[in-house]
């Protein structure tokens, strides 16, 4: 115990202040052992010290999700063949922004960091980080001893330029809106051989997962790289994985890359990943037994898996969700009364159950969902409650109005908008639905050219983020250029920038208790349900390691027996 | 014959232009963004910007129809804008997988067809005949991605006998090919029965009364030899028929089958290339399938007038 | 031309006139007597009582969604099954009913009727009008169906409407064909030689004399035509292009649940299919009646 102790305070003296309010608030039992390892691991320490200080000084933890798969006893070497979704367009990293795309760009090439199924961040080519005491600037430490698969070795400028490219507004990157008003391509400095620095615009707590796998687009390349070029041809890059053979539309295969920095990684001999343009086909082939990981289906195309005892399915409590929005500047949504109500009429659990087939967490009208570190879960759950609904909407006067209802006909979406439309139609309202196609409906994705951000109500899709940021800023402050609810709300902003600027979980979760309060109040989205990202592997694979994000990390995936 | 054959080249030639101009028309009609469809909606609008001028569709209409017109002329169909390769590379490996499926389907369905209606067409009136016209006529009805879906969960996923998907993977003979496209093309082999077996029979029935036959066989010839001097010869003529009316129908048939099968063909390049508003692709692939309509007429007519000798010399138009 | 030719001219048009119309009047009862018409017109009337009075005859709302009781199997309560939602099979293939006969009629309407105009269009000028048409009509024949459908989803985006606009557009031509083949042979007859002598207008020559000659083959093709129809909206459906959710089309159904066959639930997908496969015949059994019967 004491030998215990000791080693504790050692470690606490070497680390800086933030650190050591971190672990200040695990003792005291504020923050839960899962939520201080989170943390942790964003402030740039190590797994290991973490999961050592958690266990000596921890309280409770709470579960987590049925992780990756047990990288048990995996033979040697082996050929896999994995079934994603098809890039829909050329692969580049500039360019890449949907998940079929990114899966192919994580195999032959890596990030900063790694953010895990646990929302963890992992270091991968950055050894370690961590930020001055305001969080305006993060200094990364970058791995030594790599070397690109074309040879050359990897060097802190390689990063720098890799950044300055996509956080450059001439520089057509997908990634730019992530960096809108966070970082300039000439806050990233190189400070030497080993070291980059980046000079924030802001103060932001949250950064290392901006230069994270969440962050698709950002693998490293060389300096000398040309983003004009095609990378389809070459590759390029410092993962496990060199590419065999690229065939648009089809397939792209893989084999070791020999100089790969992680000794004895990967394990496999070739991976090969085959695009496919719709679910349906991928979950059949993974029950003819034609693949042997299938990466990612929705709850209901996968629900003859579910209880299928050939096939493994790997679940992951994702962040992914749906937004309603409700214009607060259009009748009939101008009174937020009006709109708390529209969000007292769902059943979440019952939507959960029904179109997710329970694979899902309830949402509580905020992008804070049940999974994130910093939400407050003292925040009371909205529940249905028709009667309450109903004198909502006559203290405000509408009780019989017609909207139209816009969005687009994939996955379980034109099922919610149904139940929206006949949930309202028990109160005297009239949806009309118009449900088309995501070009239609998103149109030129700018206020006055898209269904999106012109309509009275629509629901929107939007993936998973490690962190809450991006969903608290673009769609809901004053200026997002996502805000299709038009929601101009000062106070809310303030909180977000707040929020954004915390450094620590305390600091953290004050803002967010704030953020739910205000969002419950004035509603101006519905955030009915947060959906898992699953997928699914033949009962002899092991150590696949999917994110909800789309990628498919295949370093330490394996037969097993 | 040579000033038919070249009259129809020219009208063909004609035609395809006129496909051409009605895809761009049509394509352009909607204000559509390539780059923005190629970056998602949630991308921002300065690198939307950016990569449809890399693209070059921000240039005005006129000067893009202009570009890929001559370019069209000289063999040169353009980059896909979604892809960033060459059209004519998607389409090549796109026509080449096509064409096996259609192979395979007709290597089946032919004989099959013939069979049927001949074996119908002799023994008129009885349960031969009544299977195969029924059966036919129910087989050609029933829509292909219906066919498709059973076939898969009964004999790939259940019995997996066969492949689920229909693209072998890369490299494998010409066996290991076949068996891969032996489920998707089973479905357009019912589609096209009916209507060969049908036919056949008609020519079956309508030679075995006419007076040639009669002739022959009071002159001691065996029935046999007579149906397989005359009637084989005149099953071949709706035979090539039938492909000539049917192609346009089959290749949308392949979009179906390839989509459930996912299968890198024709017809799914074409619904991809529509859904991206891939425009130099999307014409692509519509000018390669007026194409082959335009081919498969012109030789279908060729073949009909060379075998029907009552109307090779006849008006044409 | 003499006055005495020209009464009786006259007179050989009228004898025509009534002489097919004579004819028609038995075609029609032949019709009647045909096993095969009347088996398929009593399940085509099924149907089409299906989508008037479909209100009535199913037993939940198609769109009411039981979480409670998703993926029942068939039962007295449910007598084919519930979907994933729990909604009631029965009710929305009755339902699905509605769509398909409203939109595949209407379609196969349009295209004949402008397939009709080109045809004598083009049949009786001849000449240019008839070369360019016939050019532009040529092009789009050379488009199958579901391409087409792509590209008016490309060009106008989904819609009921847009499905109407591509299968008409689809069949415009083959029934532009046909009835300029029937028309180029009409000219030459004597009816209408004796009206351009009597100087009426071409449009009256084309719609008033030669259509009615013609409507034989119009109506054959319309009922063939009326089989295809069904069949390509069910396929265009399937893939996204057709009739949009949350309506409960039947190829939209089989899209959303030929998965579940493998778990075992094959109630949500195999009614909508047998429900497709016997509009799909039945309609075919009657155009097969009609043309038999009007092409004697």
């Amino acid at each position: 115990m004491e030998e215990l102790q000791h080693r504790v305070d050692k470690i606490r003296a070497g680390r800086t202040g933030l650190d050591n309010q971190l672990i200040d608030e695990l003792v005291a039992g504020r923050i839960s052992r899962r939520e201080f390892i989170r943390r942790g691991t964003v402030l740039g320490m190590s797994l290991g010290v973490l999961g050592f200080l958690a266990a000596a000084c921890g309280g409770s933890s709470t579960p987590s999700s049925t992780a990756t798969s047990a990288a048990g006893a995996v033979r040697k070497g082996g050929t896999m063949t994995v079934g994603i979704i098809a890039p829909s367009a050329a692969v580049n990293p500039l360019t890449v922004a949907d998940e079929g795309g990114l899966a192919v760009l994580g195999q032959a090439g890596e990030y900063l960091t790694w953010s895990d199924d646990k929302l963890n961040l992992q270091p991968v080519l950055a050894e370690s980080w961590s930020p001055n005491a305001d969080g305006s600037v993060w200094t990364f430490k970058i791995r030594q001893g790599v070397t690109f698969n074309n040879g050359q070795p990897l060097k802190a400028e390689d990063v720098a330029k890799t950044f300055k490219t996509h956080s450059d507004p001439k520089g057509g990157s997908s990634a730019l809106s992530a960096f809108a008003g966070v970082l300039k391509p000439a806050g990233v400095e190189v400070v030497d051989d080993q070291t980059v620095d980046f000079n924030l615009d802001a103060p932001n707590g949250n950064f290392p997962y901006l230069v994270s796998s969440d962050n698709y687009n950002t693998i490293i390349l060389p300096a000398n790289y040309d983003y004009a070029g095609k990378y389809e041809s070459s590759f390029v890059g410092t993962g496990p994985w060199k590419m065999t053979s690229f065939k648009t539309g089809a397939e792209v295969v893989y084999g070791k890359n020999p100089s790969y920095w992680q000794s004895g990684s990967p394990n496999l001999d070739t991976v090969t990943l085959k695009f496919y343009a719709d679910e349906q086909p991928r979950v059949l082939a993974l029950q003819g037994k034609q693949l042997d990981v299938v990466s990612q289906f929705s709850a209901s195309t996968g629900q003859p898996l579910f209880n299928n005892p050939g096939v493994k399915v790997l679940e992951l409590r994702s962040v992914a969700h749906r937004q309603v929005h409700m214009r607060t500047d259009k009748e009939p949504f101008t009174d937020k009364r009006v709109r708390q109500a529209i969000g007292l009429l769902l059943d979440r659990p019952a939507l959960v159950q029904g179109l997710l087939n329970g694979k899902g967490d309830l949402g509580n009208d905020s992008p804070f969902a049940p999974v994130f570190p910093s939400t407050d879960t003292s925040v009371a759950q909205r529940a249905k409650d028709v009667e309450k609904a109903k004198q909502l909407l006559a203290a405000a006067g509408k009780s019989s109005f017609t909207v139209t209802l816009a969005t687009w006909n994939g996955y379980e979406i034109p099922l919610l908008a149904q139940t929206i439309k006949e949930a309202v139609q028990q109160v005297g309202g009239t949806i009309n639905l118009n449900v088309t196609n995501p070009s239609t409906y998103y149109g030129s994705a700018v206020f006055g050219k898209s269904p999106w951000l012109d309509s009275t109500m629509g629901i929107t899709d939007y993936g998973h983020r490690g962190v809450p940021n991006v969903f608290l800023s673009a769609p809901l402050t004053s200026a997002g250029p996502w805000n299709s609810a038009h929601f101009k709300n000062s106070g809310y902003d303030a909180l977000v920038k707040e929020y954004v600027a915390a450094i620590d979980v305390q600091a953290q979760k004050a803002a967010s208790k704030k953020i739910e309060e205000l969002l419950l109040d004035e509603s101006p989205v519905l955030f009915p349900y947060f959906h898992f990202h699953m997928s699914g592997t033949q009962t002899n694979v092991a150590g696949v390691e999917p994110t909800a994000m789309g990628h498919i990390r295949l370093t330490k995936t394996g037969f097993s027996g | 014959m040579g000033r038919f054959v070249l009259r129809r080249l020219g009208l063909a030639v004609l035609t395809l232009w006129l496909l051409a101009t009605i895809v761009f028309v049509g394509a352009h009609v909607l204000p559509g963004d390539v780059g923005r469809r190629i970056l998602g909606p949630f991308a921002a609008p300065e690198a939307v910007a950016t990569l449809n001028h890399q693209l070059g569709a921000d240039r005005p209409l006129a000067a893009q129809y202009w570009d890929w017109l001559s370019g069209a002329v000289r063999g040169d169909l353009g980059e896909s804008l979604s892809y960033r390769v060459p059209v004519s590379s998607l389409l090549g490996s796109a026509v080449l997988n096509s064409l096996k499926l259609a192979l395979v389907a007709f290597v089946l369905v032919v004989p099959l067809g013939i069979l049927g209606g001949i074996a119908a067409g002799l023994f008129r009136g009885r349960a031969v005949d009544r299977i195969v016209t029924v059966g036919g006529l129910s087989a050609t009805v029933v829509p292909e991605f219906v066919s498709g879906i059973v076939l898969i969960l009964v004999f790939a996923v259940q019995l997996r006998w066969l492949p689920v998907t229909a693209q072998a993977p890369a490299g494998s003979g010409l066996g290991t090919q076949l068996r891969y496209l032996i489920l998707p093309a089973i479905p357009l082999v019912f589609v096209l029965f009916g209507y060969i077996a049908r036919i056949t029979r008609a020519g079956m029935v309508e030679a075995l009364e006419a007076d040639y036959t009669r002739t022959a066989v009071l002159k001691g010839i065996s029935q046999r030899t007579v149906i397989a001097r005359h009637v084989l010869r005149n099953a071949l003529l709706p035979t090539i028929a039938v492909v000539a009316t049917q192609t346009g129908y089959l290749i949308g048939g392949l979009v179906v089958i390839e989509f459930i099968f996912n299968y890198q063909g024709l017809g799914q390049l074409t619904f991809q290339a529509a859904q991206k508003l891939d425009f130099p692709l999307l014409q692509g692939t519509v000018m390669v399938m007026g194409i082959v309509f335009l081919l498969t007429t012109l030789v279908a007519d060729i073949g009909y007038s060379l075998l029907n000798p009552r109307i090779r010399y006849g008006r044409t138009e | 031309m003499s006055a005495v030719e020209e009464v009786s001219a006259e007179l050989d048009a009228r004898r025509g006139r009534q002489g097919r119309r004579a004819a028609r009047g038995e075609r029609w009862r032949v019709l009647r007597r045909s096993p095969t018409f009347l088996v398929g017109a009593v399940i085509v009337g099924f149907w089409i009582v299906c989508a008037a009075f479909g209100g009535l005859i199913e037993t939940h709302s198609p769109f009411a969604v039981d979480v409670l009781h998703r993926f029942a199997r068939p039962s007295s309560s449910h007598w084919l099954g519930t979907d994933e939602l729990g909604r009631d099979v029965f009710s929305r293939v009755i339902e699905g009913a509605r769509g398909i006969l409203v939109v595949a009629p209407l379609a196969t309407a349009i295209g004949t009727v402008a397939g009709t105009v080109i045809g004598l269009v083009t049949g009786y000028y001849r000449g240019a009008v008839d070369d360019v048409l016939m050019r532009v009509v040529d092009a789009f024949l050379a488009v199958p169906a579901v391409v087409l459908g792509l590209l008016a989803l490309v060009a106008i985006g989904p819609s009921n409407i847009t499905v109407v606009v591509v299968i008409g557009i689809v069949f415009t031509p083959i029934i532009a064909r046909t009835v300029r083949a029937a028309v180029l042979a009409e000219r030459e007859l004597e009816y209408v030689q004796a009206a351009r002598l009597r100087n009426e207008r071409s449009p009256y020559v084309m719609f008033v004399e030669i259509l009615p000659n013609v409507t034989a083959p119009i109506l054959v093709e319309f009922t063939v035509r009326l089989g295809y129809a069904i069949f390509t909206l069910a396929t265009l459906s399937f893939l996204g292009l057709g009739i949009q959710p949350p309506a409960p089309d039947w190829g939209v159904t089989i899209f959303n649940n030929y998965i579940y066959l493998t778990g075992g639930v094959w109630w949500p997908t195999l009614f909508p299919a047998i429900a497709i496969a016997s509009l799909v015949v039945v309609v075919n059994l009657v155009s097969d009646a009609v043309t038999q019967v009007f092409e004697r």
